[in-house]
């Protein structure tokens, strides 16, 4: 994932060239409110350029340990997500091509990323790590969006698969996709931590009749060893 | 009579020239450029089509307010084995200076725009001039 992040910063530096106009733009055109869109093109990319890697860097076990980085990384990544990279990936949502069908995916994801995120905040505050991780786990999970639906979209073509189904197809199978997925982690977990406090409970209570047993045996083996 | 029957195998050769000469110019202008451009791949633009052609819509010329002659195109495309999807880019040829023109939305722009250039649009590019004005 971090190589993907990589690869589409590396692909998106000509939306930075301020003398051309690249591909993705070119086809766009005309455009309603250009400036507006372009603005929103340039913020959305350096916003994603420099959360998604730093989402994937807070996943670490390693940041985790480290508490107070983690939150201080954690705030970072939650300013640039809720004031850059949503409300910027809105504005472009609206001239997704693909028409309804590319927009309401898109706004789909920022949702979920909204969503989840201050859902996320909220559970850090009131110290509810499983709840905190499994909503960023959603907030990591649509970002993994971008890097998913290109790879579908350069598979798909290759399978000459027509580019407007290849489009959305890309779009929307991975932000369902990465939902449930989610989705079934969280619950897999849940389960296995229910699991886990109940093997706890019942090898505690094993443990005590247990231990009681190995207590009684030990008070009764010197007078058996006489006996013999 | 031997004249007039040559008028008709004349006027089809101008048409045959004026149509590759068309395509000739979009082909070195237009497609060469984008086929060597190609798509950014990993990118949301849409993957480079795997055939273009150029269709010739008119065989005749045709002249805008400011008398200039030109001529219109179509660039058709293909992705895969699948059926060709008409008027990628629409356009014209101008005979005299070999100028081409795209449409963007309602307006015309140099054909330069499509490989990534700043331009204006031109007002009345590939307009034609309505009959008897």
């Amino acid at each position: 994932m971090l190589l993907g992040s990589a690869f589409i910063t590396v692909m998106s530096v000509p939306y930075f060239d301020f003398e051309t106009l690249p591909a993705f733009v070119i086809e766009k055109l005309p455009l309603r409110f250009e400036a507006l869109w372009l603005a929103a093109l340039r913020i959305h990319v350096a916003a994603a350029a420099l959360s998604f890697p730093l989402c994937l860097v807070l996943m670490t076990r390693a940041l985790q340990r480290r508490a107070r980085i983690h939150r201080w990384l954690g705030r970072i990544a939650g300013a640039l997500v809720l004031a850059a990279l949503l409300p910027s990936g809105v504005v472009l949502s609206f001239d997704a091509k693909g028409g309804l069908v590319v927009t309401l995916g898109f706004l789909l994801s920022a949702a979920i990323v909204g969503a989840a995120m201050i859902a996320g905040v909220r559970a850090a505050r009131r110290r509810d790590f499983p709840a905190h991780a499994r909503a960023m786990r959603h907030v990591l999970g649509q970002m993994s969006v971008a890097v998913v639906s290109r790879a579908l979209i350069v598979g798909l073509d290759a399978a000459s698969i027509d580019p407007h189904t290849a489009y959305v197809t890309a779009l929307w199978l991975p932000v369902l996709t990465s939902v449930a997925i989610v989705e079934w982690q969280a619950r897999r977990s849940l389960v296995s931590r229910r699991n886990r406090t109940q093997l706890n409970e019942r090898l505690d209570r094993e443990e005590s009749a247990l231990g009681l047993v190995v207590r009684v045996r030990a008070l009764f083996r010197p007078v058996a060893g006489h006996g013999r | 009579m031997c004249v007039l029957s040559f008028v008709p195998s004349l006027a089809t050769a101008d048409d045959s020239s004026l149509v590759a000469w068309t395509q000739q110019r979009v082909g070195t202008v237009i497609l060469k450029p984008l086929a060597e451009r190609g798509g950014s791949r990993f990118s949301r633009s849409r993957p480079p089509p795997h055939e273009r052609r150029v269709r010739v819509t008119q065989s005749t010329l045709s002249s805008d307010k400011q008398g200039r002659e030109f001529i219109p195109f179509s660039v058709d495309v293909r992705f895969g084995a699948g059926e060709w999807q008409r008027d990628d880019i629409v356009g014209c040829a101008y005979r005299a200076s070999g100028n081409l023109f795209v449409k963007v939305g309602e307006a015309y722009f140099p054909a330069a725009l499509l490989l990534g250039k700043k331009v204006e649009a031109l007002p009345g590019a590939c307009e034609a001039r309505a009959a008897g004005s």
